[in-house]
């Protein structure tokens, strides 16, 4: 064998083992979901072809609707809110807790619920959220407030939920302090020349400076949050009143509860181009707000 | 390492070539697997799924050993399967399901319809009690358009648990505590003086919520005389006027408690059914509509408790103490199509099938028999002393069965929202009369699709 042609092999060897997981796992699977669509199949008999009766009929289904609705509502919170606050907390330790020492334990404290197996973390949460035992209600009662009944209250699940989902805010944190820490101090000299307050800094600055960081984890908490399952299916089952049924949780019920997998392909075919669509336009939008270090 | 085998002179290619050989010879080498480490030689190995895990999985377990003990030839290995409903859903589906697999009765249609169980009339019909051998109602579950499907696997039915002691504290049942309510009438009245609630509002003892536990949000119209379907025209039967009575004695509840309080205690308990802190059990709540396994986790938990149990009350007038009236489920075994020895599955379904291995099981979970006769030895042995009640309720011919349509686990969870509307303050004849639209909706898609299907339209490629 030539050396050209084993140096035009040799790549292809090297990334066949990927390849081929993601042939076999994930291209063949995605297109058979996509063919599914199409049909009727409950996985225990042939699928038959019914055409675009699926997509007719979720379109008429008002669950469907109801759980876009509540999957929208849990991810924009989310990620908004859960972005906030990551960023709040790298800033404050980045800008309050000096030394390695200190603020190693500080970032590692709010880290490690991220090492916590969803399942113990949600079964914990749920027992906080007892309305009669649980810590949260506790505290409201020695601060002499009504008792909330947080998982069970369909005003009130879903907020339950969200805020079950800032526990893991450390992953975005770490990133948000890593990228803290990369802006060039002369920057801050400047701004300190000009007299700029503190929150001048972090707003003319800082954000700027690690908009790329913002913008990576705002696209992976708006892909993650529109995928979120584990917690409404273990905390909740998608109740009450169906005020937390999300659409992964509908997807999976259609699939493996009610044995619609044509159903399900159709929903998560459509799931799946509305994330494009929305990272699409997330990205979009980002072009005027994110600043790359050395572009014109 | 590597230092070592280049002083000694042995090539690295030599080196993993010997490795390569070694790992090859250790993969290759016929061993047995940890599983089948007990099992005696020569025997024919089947795979059994089955969903109990514990005291109910142990007691499985013994009857699955007596049958290991009873021939020579095959060998049960029970599998405790989670969520079995769905596993074996992808198992039986990509064609790599276990030998004989336990479902619940509402999955028999399904199987059926899509030939993914193998029909018991198929095989040798001697030592089977066929038919005549089940309570009618059971039957009616292993059955699907007059075909046997599945065997059964213990059956319940639910009945009213009334803590005594609470009742004659209430001064409720005269002097004889032992009379639970028997129309919905009683039960309203006892409910209201056997609830607690504290300087805050909340509840602090239930007399009766029909939300706790919210697990058959489909039974109570049954209550009210109302059916869920008309077998005759496969027709939902949601917003019956039963059902829409039944929806509308529920919306009394949240009313007469406050939603919030009756909300949040039900929500207080919903992780700790069957534990020390049931609310039955722990005596915070006097009355709850359980199954008839209850009397098992309170022997454990608190075997002091004195309470009875009687069949769930009926609206006025409909109450016959002779008839009782419930709703009777099943769990179910079946022989998955495309197992590897249907016969030998055969074999062992048939032996769980004898009325003695059926009482044995039901004896273990604290339940009713499924089957027709009962053996003097039964009643005597069984651990709760009023497992006459469930038992009447599965043999009345005023009970019913769950509708027999494939479409029922989507027909159920949308009952149970209706009961979550009409809690929240929705109109229970509107909430059913939704329901009955999107179930009738679903069975009709079904039906059209399974003509289809029949036709031959929907070989494999559509």
């Amino acid at each position: 064998m030539s050396i050209a042609r084993r140096r035009a092999i040799v790549p292809w060897l090297w990334v066949a083992p990927w390849l081929l997981g993601f042939v076999l796992f994930m291209l063949i699977p995605s297109m058979m979901s996509l063919y599914y669509s199409f049909t009727d199949y409950s996985l225990l008999e042939p699928p038959v072809g019914i055409g675009l009766a699926n997509f007719a009929e979720l379109w008429r289904d008002p669950l469907f609707w109801k759980v876009i609705r509540n999957t929208l509502a849990y991810a924009s919170v989310s990620v908004l809110v859960g972005t906030v606050l990551a960023l709040l907390v790298a800033v404050l330790l980045e800008s309050h807790v000096k030394g390695r020492g200190a603020g190693g334990v500080a970032r590692a404290i709010i880290f490690l619920p991220t090492l916590v197996p969803l399942v113990a973390a949600a079964l914990a949460w749920a027992f906080m959220y007892n309305p009669e035992a649980g810590l949260f209600n506790r505290v409201l009662g020695v601060m002499g407030l009504p008792r909330i009944n947080w998982l069970g209250d369909a005003r009130w699940a879903m907020p339950s939920l969200i805020i079950m989902g800032f526990w893991n805010i450390g992953t975005a944190m770490v990133v948000y302090s890593a990228a803290l820490r990369d802006v060039p101090r002369s920057l801050y000299e400047a701004a300190d020349l000009d007299g700029v307050s503190r929150l001048g800094r972090l707003w003319h600055v800082s954000i700027p400076a690690i908009s790329p960081a913002i913008l990576f984890n705002v696209m992976i908490s708006i892909i993650w949050s529109l995928q979120v399952f584990g917690a409404p299916q273990i905390m909740t089952e998608g109740g009450p009143d169906h005020s937390t049924y999300v659409y992964q949780l509908y997807i999976y019920e259609s699939a493996f509860r009610y044995g619609r997998m044509g159903y399900a392909s159709a929903m998560a075919w459509i799931q799946l181009l509305a994330t494009l669509g929305i990272a699409g336009l997330t990205l979009a939008l980002s072009r005027r707000l994110v600043y790359y270090r050395g572009a014109v | 390492m590597t230092l070592a085998i280049v002083q000694s002179g042995v090539s690295r290619r030599a080196a993993l070539g010997v490795m390569g050989v070694g790992a090859l010879a250790w993969s290759a080498w016929p061993r047995r697997s940890r599983e089948l480490a007990g099992v005696p030689r020569g025997r024919k190995v089947l795979h059994y799924w089955e969903k109990w895990t514990g005291a109910e999985g142990l007691a499985l377990q013994g009857v699955i050993d007596a049958f290991n003990q009873s021939q020579e030839k095959l060998w049960v290995i029970r599998v405790p399967i989670s969520d079995i409903s769905s596993k074996a859903m992808v198992a039986v589906g990509g064609g790599d399901g276990p030998d004989v697999c336990g479902l619940f009765s509402y999955s028999v249609p399904l199987y059926a319809e899509a030939g993914a169980a193998m029909p018991l009339d198929s095989f040798p019909q001697e030592d089977w009690c066929g038919e005549a051998g089940y309570l009618p109602n059971v039957w009616k579950l292993l059955t699907h358009e007059g075909r046997p499907w599945a065997g059964v696997n213990t059956c319940y039915t639910l009945g009213l648990y009334v803590n005594r002691t609470h009742m004659r504290e209430a001064g409720l049942g005269g002097t004889d505590a032992d009379v639970p309510p028997r129309t919905i009438g009683e039960l309203d009245a006892a409910a209201e003086k056997l609830t607690r609630t504290d300087s805050s509002g909340a509840i602090a003892r239930a007399g009766f919520l029909p939300n706790l536990p919210l697990w058959w949000p489909y039974s109570w119209g049954v209550l009210f005389d109302g059916r869920l379907y008309d077998r005759a025209t496969n027709t939902a039967m949601a917003d019956d006027p039963g059902n829409i009575r039944a929806m509308e004695w529920i919306a009394t509840f949240p009313k007469r408690f406050g939603r919030e309080a009756a909300g949040a205690f039900a929500q207080t308990f919903s992780r700790s059914t069957h534990s020390p802190q049931d609310p039955f059990i722990s005596g915070r709540a006097s009355m709850i509509v359980q199954g008839p396994w209850l009397a098992n986790f309170i022997r454990l938990h608190n075997p002091s408790l004195d309470y009875a149990v009687a069949p769930v009350p009926l609206a006025d007038g409909l109450a016959e103490p002779s008839l009782p009236r419930g709703l009777v489920e099943a769990d179910v075994i079946i022989i998955p199509s495309g197992c590897k020895d249907p016969e030998a599955s055969w074999e062992f379904v048939r032996f769980m099938q004898r009325r003695t291995t059926q009482e044995q099981l039901a004896l273990a979970h604290c339940k009713s028999s499924p089957m027709a006769e009962v053996s003097a030895e039964f009643a005597g042995a069984h651990p709760s002393r009023y497992v006459g009640v469930f038992d009447a309720i599965a043999r009345s011919p005023r009970s019913d069965s769950l509708p027999p349509t494939r479409v029922w686990p989507q027909y159920a969870d949308m009952l149970g929202g209706a009961f979550d509307t009409v809690w929240r303050g929705g109109d229970p004849a509107s909430a059913l009369r939704d329901v009955q639209v999107r179930a009738q909706r679903l069975i009709d898609q079904a039906t059209e699709l399974r003509g289809r299907r029949r036709a031959g339209n929907g070989k494999g490629d559509a």
